[in-house]
């Protein structure tokens, strides 16, 4: 089976800066792969590349079978991000932003999907509640359970762990699990090496936009 | 509901609720357009003959400075939420996030209108109500041709560091039709038509609505992914 993802000699630069130095990687179908670095290393960079947020300044990029930029709606439609910050309304509350997700994303749930979603999270009691009034965690979990209106088969994570707490971080542990366990293949970028690389198949280090070590966990 | 359809009515629903939640914001657009009303009166003179000839245009450049205004803000919700790039990653038409954000500034400027129309009427001593219908068409044709090129140029510049700048220079040279039009149409209905007139500036503003939504439709996917 071909790799869900496959870079060859991929550079980025944003100006004068050199983000990404041709990164080889490649990522096999259903893995999960942890990208460690220290912050400014292009781990960020990378994701938004795969996700086709960014088009690639030069080299190869193959998601999914598809060459990018040329076959990026077809990759949107498989893949799922989450940023850093998320992907959620202020104004709207939990339930809304879920809401709005699922119009955007395809065939929309019903509100008793989103509810048992949110149930998921932990987020029950804030389904009514004004995103504003959500703290850094609860807004993450928000973005955790938007992530599972869509089946996507690549999920890419952008510092997931980051601002949770410990039942937080068991939460989002969980869900990289279940969709290891589903045949997803999901890439984990993250500067917290502990959490990131518990239950990940691979790590791969990145410094300086040039991908240093890559090992088998 | 194809997907188009549905995306556009998710986008313009949440707009719309952003925009109803944050009420603030409208009502200091119509403070700041009721300002600019007082302040061009003020400019006059107390020549009231002479504000009724000047009201459609001075009634029409405060509708474009507070549409302006407006049009940064619709953004605003989308760049506290990561950037209106990440609504690029659901699957689906481009398209929807034009056509759901300039739903969304219709309803915004419609509203803001009902508010600057009777404003100056008071303001400039002029009788709208023997006109209103002739004036709700002029008023829907100008509002739809500015929030055409408006929502399309408030993309454009979304990333942009100096947006608040970029965005008045390259739209108000776009908009001369648009204002040319409707202050035309407006004039020659306030002034009871003597020479025929309004029918050509309408004319103009039905064209100039048709021909810039099919470009900015057409080419707003291009525009998003660069």
């Amino acid at each position: 089976m071909s790799p869900i993802v496959r870079v060859q000699g991929l550079t980025r630069r944003f100006g004068r800066r050199w983000a990404l130095r041709g990164i080889d990687l490649e990522v096999e179908r259903g893995t999960v792969v942890a990208l460690l670095g220290a912050n400014g290393t292009g781990k960020t960079t990378l994701l938004k590349v795969f996700s086709t947020l960014l088009r690639p300044t030069a080299g190869r990029v193959e998601v999914l079978g598809s060459v990018l930029p040329r076959d990026q709606d077809y990759v949107r439609a498989k893949t799922a991000l989450m940023t850093p910050t998320g992907h959620t309304y202020e104004e709207l509350t939990g339930l809304e932003n879920l809401r709005f997700a699922t119009h955007m994303s395809g065939p929309p749930l019903s509100d008793s999907s989103l509810h048992e979603i949110l149930m998921g999270v932990r987020l029950e009691n804030a389904a009514n509640t004004r995103v504003r009034a959500y703290s850094t965690g609860m807004r993450k979990r928000l973005e955790l359970a938007r992530m599972q209106l869509r089946t996507p088969e690549l999920v890419l994570l952008d510092e997931p762990f980051v601002s949770l707490d410990e039942e937080g971080i068991q939460l989002v542990q969980s869900k990289i699990s279940d969709w290891r366990s589903e045949g997803t293949s999901v890439i984990i970028a993250s500067h917290r090496i502990a959490t990131a690389t518990a239950g990940a198949d691979r790590i791969v280090r990145l410094e300086r936009g040039r991908v240093a070590s890559e090992e088998t966990a | 509901m194809n997907s188009l359809m549905r995306q556009t009515k998710a986008i313009f629903w949440k707009d719309i609720i952003t925009e109803t939640r944050t009420r603030q914001g409208f009502s200091a657009m119509v403070s700041f357009a009721a300002l600019v009303l007082f302040l061009f009166s003020f400019a006059v003179g107390p020549d009231t003959d002479l504000l009724t000839q000047l009201a459609g245009g001075l009634l029409w450049v405060t509708i474009v400075f507070t549409g302006t205004l407006s049009l940064g803000r619709a953004y605003q919700s989308e760049e506290l939420a990561g950037g209106v790039q990440l609504l690029r990653l659901y699957p689906g038409d481009a398209r929807a996030i034009y056509l759901g954000k300039l739903a969304g500034n219709l309803v915004i400027l419609t509203t803001l209108e009902l508010v600057l129309f009777p404003a100056t009427a008071i303001i400039f001593h002029v009788d709208l109500l023997p006109h209103v219908t002739s004036l709700i068409t002029v008023a829907a044709l100008g509002t739809i041709g500015f929030s055409v090129i408006g929502t399309f140029f408030a993309t454009l510049t979304v990333h942009l560091r100096a947006r608040e700048l970029l965005l008045p220079l390259l739209l108000f040279p776009a908009l001369v039709p648009v204002v040319l039009g409707s202050v035309g149409a407006t004039d020659a209905f306030l002034s009871g038509d003597p020479l025929g007139r309004a029918a050509g500036w309408l004319q103009l503003l039905i064209a100039y609505d048709v021909i810039l939504f099919v470009v900015c439709v057409w080419i707003f996917p291009v525009v998003l992914e660069e």
